[in-house]
């Protein structure tokens, strides 16, 4: 039983990552319908441009975060300026396909600057475990997950109670409802990328904290995509709920399943579990059902 | 749009896929050169057109279940190492000549796109895309974590022979890779106009319009996705005889979504685009890779070897720029150039 709660906590801690980068792809979506691919670029290259101010310029920690924050909600921008913008009313379809260009454009950039070497964090949280009974958490971990549900609770509050987050969602009901009651539709957009891109900064650094910085970083993006699709592209709470589960699920069912099959099921699991809730559910546990007509 | 003077007098000649002698001519003529250029092309040349011709198999395939029926699908790859590893199988373990084991590891592979294709009865569109992506890791974390594959070591399929010939060389494959090639894109250009094909594109234009008119979506998305897998499977098996050896490294989802890379470039919905894309990323990669050695040189900063990552990142670039400018691909540009030469003293 002991194993099984230690599991379950050490998956919680690696689900709040996941729902980390699912934020941002929810955020996206909400607003935009478009469904981003190269999020996970976002999140590599903010924990890289973390570690460049950090290590690379020896910044202390919060000097370092700030301009990290600047440069991956920048870079965001431009990823909706420069390519996605000219796509704006084309099928939706061609924007799903021009944020894979992107991934794959970046990750060129990615692979070229790392050129198949690692980089480490220093630690900048403070060591040791959290102890209760028999269940050991590292603190610096613990601290990851109270950041990821601040900033859920943040972007919530931020989209329920203020005049941009009205905007928002707005947007995210009809564009061109939207767009005659004065909201600048273009404008919103932009704020949404901007946004989107420091949620990823923050999924990044957070990410970065228990792993390395490697060329393997960008894929995270995926599993942030499949906890999204899961928990309804629309819906903030599926995205941190389903996110948790996931890294539950991961976790003990590596713990449990691996002796029976020889080990693995970590890489499979959410595929699995994608597969699985798309079949069941189309449009996600917590997403909004659409109807068709022709 | 067809040149002046070329009338249909009879429904033989409407139904004809060519229909002119200068066609003909054409035609047989590239043919010809097609099969004598093994005695005077040079070996980097045949090396890069059975690769050109493989990937071309894989993405006409992508093009009938993308193209034609609008189904999404960024798992190419795990079918064509289906493909590749049926092939070897067969080979190997149960000793069945490379003949037999072709066309059964298209079926394979086409049967376990079947089983791929299943979510796309429920779900469409970026939903079906991402489902797709899970089905690539599946396979591939299948293949991983069974004996028979080899696991991480891979397998190592002997080159097919007939009688006491070796097909053992690049030049001797060509024959092999050409001839299937041009058997698949028949088959593939003639499917367009069959009742299928306008059946695949009821259903990609509108799925629920088409399903009104009668066209039984079911049916009709899982047979896309068995063609389409039983191209990529064919293909993989031809890549595992010509390179003699496969694992799981040369069927990532990068190359899967080169593969869609190369479908959007070339031209959605279009059979001569499908060699466009190809062509064009093909040849793109070469040059990177020609590049990059002096690129290094000329900029230290770039590290040792930066020929992977320059490639990833002009691919990325190339797909992003068509997308803006010329979303209909290179087929859309070859089609205004044939309009232009055709009619050409005059503009319209």
């Amino acid at each position: 039983m002991t194993e099984f709660i230690q599991q379950t906590i050490t998956g919680l801690m690696t689900g709040s990552l996941y729902s980390l980068v699912a934020a941002g792809i929810v955020l996206v979506y909400k607003s935009t319908h478009v469904v981003s691919l190269a999020h996970g670029q976002l999140v590599a290259f903010g924990a890289l441009f973390f570690w460049l101010f950090l290590s690379g310029l020896g910044l202390p920690f919060w000097a370092g975060l700030i301009p990290a924050f600047i440069l991956t909600a920048l870079l965001g921008l431009a990823i909706e300026r420069i390519a996605l913008r000219p796509l704006i009313g084309q099928p939706l379809i061609a924007a799903f396909l021009m944020t894979f260009a992107i991934f794959i454009a970046l990750e060129g950039i990615f692979v070229l600057y790392l050129k198949g070497e690692t980089r480490t964090l220093p630690h900048f949280l403070p060591e040791g475990n959290f102890v209760l009974g028999n269940i050991s958490v590292p603190i610096n971990q613990l601290i990851g997950f109270c950041v990821a549900l601040l900033l859920f609770a943040a972007v919530s509050l931020l989209f329920r109670y203020t005049k941009l987050g009205l905007g928002m969602r707005a947007t995210a009901e009809d564009h061109r409802l939207a767009q005659s009651t004065g909201i600048v539709v273009k404008n919103i957009f932009s704020y949404i990328w901007i946004l989107s891109g420091i949620v990823a900064a923050v999924a990044g650094i957070a990410t970065a904290n228990v792993m390395d910085i490697y060329y393997m970083l960008p894929y995270i993006g995926i599993n942030g995509l499949i906890v999204a699709i899961c928990g309804g592209l629309d819906s903030l709470t599926g995205a941190l709920l389903v996110g948790l589960l996931l890294g539950v699920v991961e976790n003990v069912g590596a713990a449990y399943l691996d002796p029976l099959v020889g080990g693995g099921i970590k890489d499979v699991a959410g595929y699995v579990v994608l597969l699985l809730v798309l079949l069941i559910r189309p449009y996600g546990l917590f997403g909004l059902v659409k109807i068709e007509r022709i | 749009m067809r040149p002046c003077g070329v009338f249909d007098k009879s429904y033989a000649l409407d139904i004809a896929i060519i229909r002119t002698w200068q066609h003909w001519t054409i035609l047989i003529l590239s043919l010809l050169f097609l099969y004598l250029f093994p005695l005077f092309g040079s070996y980097y040349l045949i090396s890069f057109i059975n690769l050109l011709s493989i990937s071309a198999m894989v993405v006409l395939g992508l093009q009938i279940v993308s193209g034609l029926c609008g189904q999404i699908s960024f798992g190419q790859a795990a079918f064509m190492a289906v493909g590749a590893y049926t092939s070897s199988i067969l080979t190997i373990h149960y000793g069945l000549s490379f003949w037999l084991a072709l066309p059964l590891s298209g079926i394979v592979a086409g049967c376990v796109g079947i089983i791929g294709g299943a979510p796309s009865l429920r779900i469409k569109g970026m939903y079906l895309a991402m489902a797709t992506i899970a089905i690539h890791f599946v396979v591939i974390w299948l293949i991983l974590h069974t004996e028979i594959t080899g696991s991480f070591k891979g397998l190592y399929p002997q080159p097919p022979s007939i009688g006491g010939f070796e097909f053992d060389t690049d030049e001797r494959m060509y024959y092999i890779i050409m001839s299937v090639l041009i058997i698949m894109t028949y088959a593939a250009r003639n499917l367009m106009r069959s009742k299928v094909g306008r059946a695949f594109v009821a259903i990609r234009d509108n799925d629920l319009a088409a399903e009104v008119m009668g066209v039984n979506l079911y049916y009709y998305k899982l047979l896309a996705f068995f063609i389409s897998c039983f191209y990529a499977g064919v293909a993989g098996s031809l890549w595992a005889h010509l390179i003699t050896v496969v694992n799981v490294e040369q069927f990532t989802l990068l190359h899967a979504l080169e593969y869609v890379g190369m479908l959007i470039i070339g031209g959605m919905g279009s059979i001569p685009g499908v060699f466009f894309g190809v062509l064009f990323i093909r040849v793109l990669n070469e040059l990177v890779m020609f590049a990059s050695p002096a690129l290094a040189k000329a900029l230290p900063w770039l590290g040792s070897s930066p020929a992977a990552s320059l490639g990833l990142l002009a691919f990325g670039l190339a797909m992003a720029l068509f997308l803006i400018f010329e979303p209909r691909g290179l087929a859309h540009r070859w089609e205004i150039f044939k309009a232009s030469y055709r009619l050409y003293p005059f503009a319209h």
